[in-house]
C-alpha cells in the first residue's frame, strides 16, 4: 500500500465566541472520503456555528481548515464553494417567482449572459436529477412546489456547482418520513459517486439509519467521533446530553410507548369546532372545514407538513383571525364573535409558533413580558392601575419555576435565548388558571433538557386534566405525546388516527395528500 | 422603560448613572464637534458655550425664560412620544398646535366677557378638542384604510399653516399689528402668573402635571401597558388580545390632544392672542427631545429642560457675541446624533 492519502476535510482547533458567549471550543473535526458524517447534538451545542465557519459565514477565532491536507481560508460561502464545499440551511433562501432552473443558475458563473439562454443549465440540472435520484422538474415555479422539493432544489444548487463536500443543515425538519427516506437514498448515491455529506441533526434515529460516522457535539466541545457500527444509541445519548437529564425518567428517550391518557374522554369537550371554513384572498381555503374536538385531560396532536393551515386554525380558534364560516364551542359556549381578549379570559391560554413574532416584546422587560395577555386582571392590575410589585415578583417567580436564565425581571425579553424564551412563554401560559392549552411547535430549536422539561410540563398538565391542542411539524414529538393525531393537508383535516394506530408512514402518508379515509 | 423604576430602585445609582454616560459623552463630544466649527468660524468658543449653558441660571429673568421654553417643548415632545410608545409617528404636532391655539383663540375671543374661572378651563379645551380634531383625520385614515400617518400628520401641518393665517388676517385681525395676528382674548382666558415679574405664566404647572400623568398612564396602568405592548411588538400584542388598530387610533389622538393644548398654553400664557408662526419650531424640537430621551416618559421632561437651557442660551449668544442662534440647533442634531450612535455601539 502507498502512502496513506490526507483525510478529505480537516477542522482543527476551531473556537468562537460571540461576545461573551463561547459557542466552540477548540473543535476539531475530520471528514473523510466517501462518508456521510453524521454532526449531531442538542440545539445550541454549536453544530450549525461549526458549518458555518467552514462555509465562511463565520471568521473563527482560532483554528484552521484543512482541505486534501493542505490549509485554506474560507473568508465567504463562495471561497467555499470554490473549495467546493457546499451547504443547504434550514431555512432556504429561494426567488418564489423564478423557476427551478433560475434559482439553481442564480449567482452561478453563466456563459451566456447577454442571452440567458438556459437550455444546457436545464439539461445539466435534468442530469444531476437523474443521477442522484433528486426528483424536480426544472422548469416549475418554486412557488408550486412542496417543501421537499424545494430542498430538492437547494441541494440541486450545491451540485450544481460542483461540491465534493455537501453540508446539510437538518434537513429533515420540514418533510414527510416518506421525504426523509428519499433524501437518504440520494445522498447515499452521492456518497457512491465519490462526495462526502455532513449532516446535522439533532434526531438520533436519523443518524443511526444513514450515516457512516458519528460525531456529537455538547456545549459547543467535540465529544467523540466513532464508525455508526461502533456506536449504540444509549452511548449517543448519554453523549449528547451530559448528565443534565436523567435518561430513564427521560420521556424523549423513552424505550416504551407513553401511557394511555387517564381522560374518560366522556360529557363535553373543551373545545368543540365545527366545519370552520377561512378562505385567503386568492379563495383556496386556508382552513378547509375543518371539525374537531379536545377534550378535558387529553392531548389532541395535529399533524401536517409547515404551511398546510396550521397558524391559521389556531389564530381562528383564538380569532385572531375571522373565520368565513363554521362554530366554535369552548366549555359548551359559542365563541361567535368573541374577540380574542375574551377568548383568553375564557381559559384558553396559546403558545405561538414564532416565539418572537408573535410571543414577546422584545423591548420590553421580562416582568412586563409575564403579563402580557393578562394584564388588565387582577392581581396584575386593578381597576386599571397596574401592580408592579406584584407583577414583579410574579415574573420572578415564573423565572425561578421555570429556570429562565436571566440576572432578573428587569432585562429584556429580546436578549433571552431561545429555550428561555420558550419557557417564558410556557411560563407565562400555564401560570393561569386554563382549560384549554394550545401549542404550536413548542419545542422546535430547544436543547434538550429544555424539551424535556417542557414535555414533562405538558403530560403533567394533561393529568390534571387540562385540554390540549398541539400542532407540530414535528412527527416524533407528536407521536410522543398525542392521545389521538389529526393530519391536517392543505387545510383540510385528511386523517385521525388513535394512539395506538401511530405509524409513521401512514402519517406521513396523509401528510403528503395520499389518504384513503376521512 | 416601564418599571425602569423597579430596576433602578433595586440596582441603586450606580446603575442610573451608567445609563446616562452615553448622555454625558454625547453631550460632550456634540460640544466638542460644534466648537470646531464655532473656533474655524473665529468665535470664542469658551465664551459662546460659557453663554450657552449658563445664560438660565445667572439671572431670575434667564431662569423664567427658561420654563417658559420648557412648557411647550414637554408638550410637544410628548405629542410626539405618546404615540411613539405604540410605534406610530406623529410629526404633525405644529399643525396641531396652531389648530389648539385657534380653538383657543375662538373660545377666548367669542367668549371674551366671561368670567375666568368659567372661560380659563374653555380656552384650553378648545386648544385641546381642536388639537385632536386636527389629527383625527390621519389617525382615522390609518385605522380604516392603514394610510402612513407620518405622511398624513406632516401634510395637516401645512393646512394649518393656511388656517392661521386666515384667522390672523380675515376674522379677527388686529389692525395695527404689522404680522398676521389677532385682537385678544378675553382676560378671563389668560393663565394667572405665577410670578409677576419676570413673567411666568401658570402653564408651567400644567406641562409638569401632564408629564406626571403621562408617565403615570403608560408605565403604571393597564392601558398604557397596551400602548406600550403594541409599540414593542405590534402583532404579538394582537395575539394577546390587545386591539392594537383602537391602540393606534387612541395613542394618537392623545398626541394632538396635548399638541392642541400646548397651543392653548401658548395663547393663554404667552400672547394673549393668535399669532403666525405661533409654532415656532417646537416641533422639531420635540421631535428631537422625544428622539434622546428615547421615548422614556420619565426622561423626556429633564430632556426637555436641557434643551430649553440650549434654546435660552442659543439666544442669548446670539444677542451678545453675534453668533448665530442656529449653531445650538447644530449642537442638538450633534447630541441626538451621538446618542442613536451610543446605542448602535452598545449593540456591536
Amino acid at each position: 500500500m502507498k502512502q496513506v492519502s490526507p483525510p478529505l476535510l480537516q477542522l482543527q482547533g476551531i473556537s468562537k465566541s460571540f461576545g461573551p458567549l463561547l459557542a466552540l471550543k477548540d473543535v476539531n473535526l475530520t471528514i473523510q472520503h466517501r462518508e456521510i458524517h453524521g454532526l449531531l447534538g442538542g440545539n445550541g451545542a454549536g453544530k450549525t456555528t461549526l458549518m458555518n465557519v467552514l462555509f465562511g459565514l463565520y471568521k473563527p477565532n482560532a483554528g484552521q481548515v484543512i482541505l486534501r491536507g493542505q490549509t485554506i481560508h474560507i473568508q465567504s460561502p463562495r471561497d467555499a464553494i470554490h473549495h467546493g464545499i457546499g451547504m443547504v440551511h434550514q431555512h432556504f433562501l429561494q426567488v418564489p417567482h423564478f423557476t427551478v432552473v433560475q434559482n439553481i443558475v442564480l449567482g452561478s458563473r453563466l456563459h451566456n449572459r447577454p442571452t440567458l439562454n438556459l437550455t444546457r443549465a436545464t439539461e445539466r440540472i435534468q442530469d444531476l436529477c437523474q443521477r442522484f435520484g433528486l426528483e424536480a422538474d426544472p422548469n416549475a415555479h418554486i412557488i408550486d412546489l412542496p417543501m421537499g422539493v424545494r430542498q430538492r432544489v437547494e441541494i440541486l444548487k450545491a451540485l450544481y456547482r460542483g461540491v465534493d463536500v455537501l453540508i446539510l443543515d437538518e434537513p429533515t425538519t420540514n418533510l414527510t418520513p416518506q421525504e426523509v427516506d428519499s433524501l437518504f437514498e440520494s445522498l447515499q448515491r452521492m456518497v457512491a459517486e465519490g462526495m462526502s455529506v455532513v449532516f446535522i441533526t439533532h434526531k438520533l434515529r436519523e443518524v443511526m439509519q444513514v450515516c457512516d460516522t458519528i460525531s456529537v457535539l455538547r456545549a459547543g466541545e467535540h465529544q467523540l467521533t466513532l464508525p455508526r457500527t461502533q456506536v449504540s444509541e444509549e452511548l449517543i445519548v448519554r453523549t449528547m446530553v451530559g448528565s443534565d437529564i436523567d435518561l430513564d425518567e427521560s420521556i424523549l428517550f423513552a424505550a416504551t410507548a407513553p401511557q394511555e391518557s387517564s381522560s374518560s374522554r366522556t360529557g363535553p369537550p373543551v373545545l368543540d369546532v365545527q366545519g370552520l371554513t377561512l378562505t385567503a384572498e386568492s379563495n383556496t381555503p386556508q382552513v378547509d372545514d375543518v371539525s374537531l374536538q379536545v377534550h378535558a385531560g387529553e392531548i389532541v396532536g395535529i399533524a401536517g407538513v409547515a404551511g398546510n393551515g396550521q397558524q391559521e386554525l389556531l389564530e381562528a380558534v383564538l380569532g385572531i383571525r375571522t373565520a368565513d364560516r363554521g362554530q366554535i364551542r369552548f366549555q359548551n359556549e359559542e365563541l361567535g364573535h368573541c374577540s380574542t381578549r375574551d377568548r383568553l379570559r375564557r381559559g384558553i391560554a396559546y403558545v405561538p409558533e414564532d416565539r418572537v413574532q408573535d410571543g414577546i416584546l422584545p423591548t420590553a422587560t421580562i416582568a412586563q413580558n409575564s403579563i402580557l395577555g393578562v394584564h388588565d386582571r387582577p392581581p396584575y392590575s386593578q381597576h386599571g392601575i397596574l401592580k408592579w410589585p406584584i407583577i414583579t415578583q410574579h415574573a420572578q417567580h415564573l423565572i425561578a419555576e421555570y429556570h429562565i436564565q436571566t440576572q432578573g425581571a428587569g432585562q429584556q425579553a429580546g436578549n433571552l435565548s431561545g429555550g428561555n424564551l420558550q419557557r417564558l412563554i410556557l411560563a407565562r401560559a400555564l401560570a393561569q388558571p386554563i382549560q384549554l392549552l394550545i401549542l404550536h411547535n413548542p419545542t422546535s430549536g430547544l436543547d434538550i433538557p429544555t424539551v424535556e422539561q417542557i414535555y414533562r410540563q405538558i403530560r403533567q398538565r394533561r393529568q390534571e386534566g387540562l385540554a390540549v391542542l398541539l400542532v407540530s411539524d414535528d412527527l416524533d414529538e407528536l407521536m410522543l405525546l398525542s392521545d389521538r393525531i389529526a393530519v391536517l393537508y392543505r387545510g383540510a383535516l385528511v386523517g385521525h388516527l388513535q394512539q395506538k394506530d401511530f405509524d409513521k408512514y401512514e402519517i406521513g402518508r396523509m401528510m403528503s395528500g395520499v389518504y384513503n379515509h376521512v | 422603560m416601564s418599571e425602569q423604576s423597579v430596576v433602578l430602585r433595586r440596582q441603586g445609582l450606580g446603575s442610573v448613572f451608567q445609563a446616562l454616560v452615553p448622555y454625558i459623552v454625547a453631550v460632550i463630544a456634540s460640544f466638542a464637534a460644534a466648537g470646531i466649527v464655532l473656533a474655524v468660524m473665529g468665535f470664542n468658543v469658551p465664551r459662546a458655550y460659557a453663554t450657552i449653558l449658563f445664560t438660565s441660571f445667572r439671572t431670575p429673568n434667564g431662569i423664567i425664560q427658561t420654563l417658559i421654553k420648557f412648557v411647550p417643548l414637554v408638550l410637544q415632545a410628548l405629542a410626539f412620544t405618546i404615540p411613539l410608545a405604540a410605534g406610530k409617528f406623529n410629526i404633525g404636532g405644529e399643525g396641531q398646535l396652531i389648530a389648539g391655539a385657534i380653538g383657543a383663540t375662538t373660545v377666548g375671543i367669542m367668549l371674551a366677557g366671561w368670567p375666568a374661572p368659567l372661560l380659563l378651563p374653555l380656552v384650553l379645551l378648545g386648544g385641546i378638542v381642536m388639537g385632536a380634531l386636527w389629527i383625527l383625520l390621519p389617525a382615522w385614515l390609518l385605522y380604516r384604510f392603514s394610510i402612513n400617518e407620518i405622511l398624513t400628520t406632516v401634510l395637516m401641518n401645512f393646512v394649518a399653516f393656511e388656517l392661521i393665517d386666515y384667522v390672523a388676517t380675515n376674522i379677527w385681525p388686529d389692525p395695527v399689528a404689522g404680522h398676521p395676528t389677532t385682537i385678544p382674548i378675553g382676560a378671563g382666558g389668560f393663565l394667572p402668573r405665577l410670578i409677576q415679574q419676570p413673567p411666568l405664566h401658570a402653564g408651567l404647572l400644567i406641562a409638569i402635571f401632564i408629564a406626571i400623568l403621562v408617565y403615570f398612564y403608560t408605565d403604571h396602568t393597564s392601558a398604557g401597558y397596551e400602548l406600550v405592548a403594541t409599540g414593542a411588538n405590534a402583532r404579538a400584542s394582537r395575539v394577546y388580545g390587545i386591539n392594537v388598530r383602537n391602540i393606534f387610533f387612541l395613542s394618537l389622538l392623545l398626541g394632538g390632544a396635548i399638541a392642541g393644548l400646548s397651543g392653548a398654553i401658548e395663547v393663554a400664557g404667552v400672547h394673549h392672542r393668535l399669532i403666525a408662526g405661533i409654532q415656532s419650531n417646537f416641533l422639531l424640537l420635540g421631535l428631537i427631545i422625544g428622539l434622546i430621551a428615547k421615548g422614556n416618559h420619565l426622561a423626556v421632561p429633564f430632556v426637555a429642560f436641557f434643551i430649553a437651557v440650549l434654546e435660552v442660551g442659543a439666544s442669548a449668544m446670539q444677542r451678545t457675541l453675534m453668533i448665530p442662534g442656529e449653531m445650538v440647533f447644530i449642537v442638538e442634531a450633534f447630541i441626538l446624533l451621538f446618542v442613536l450612535l451610543s446605542d448602535v455601539v452598545r449593540r456591536r
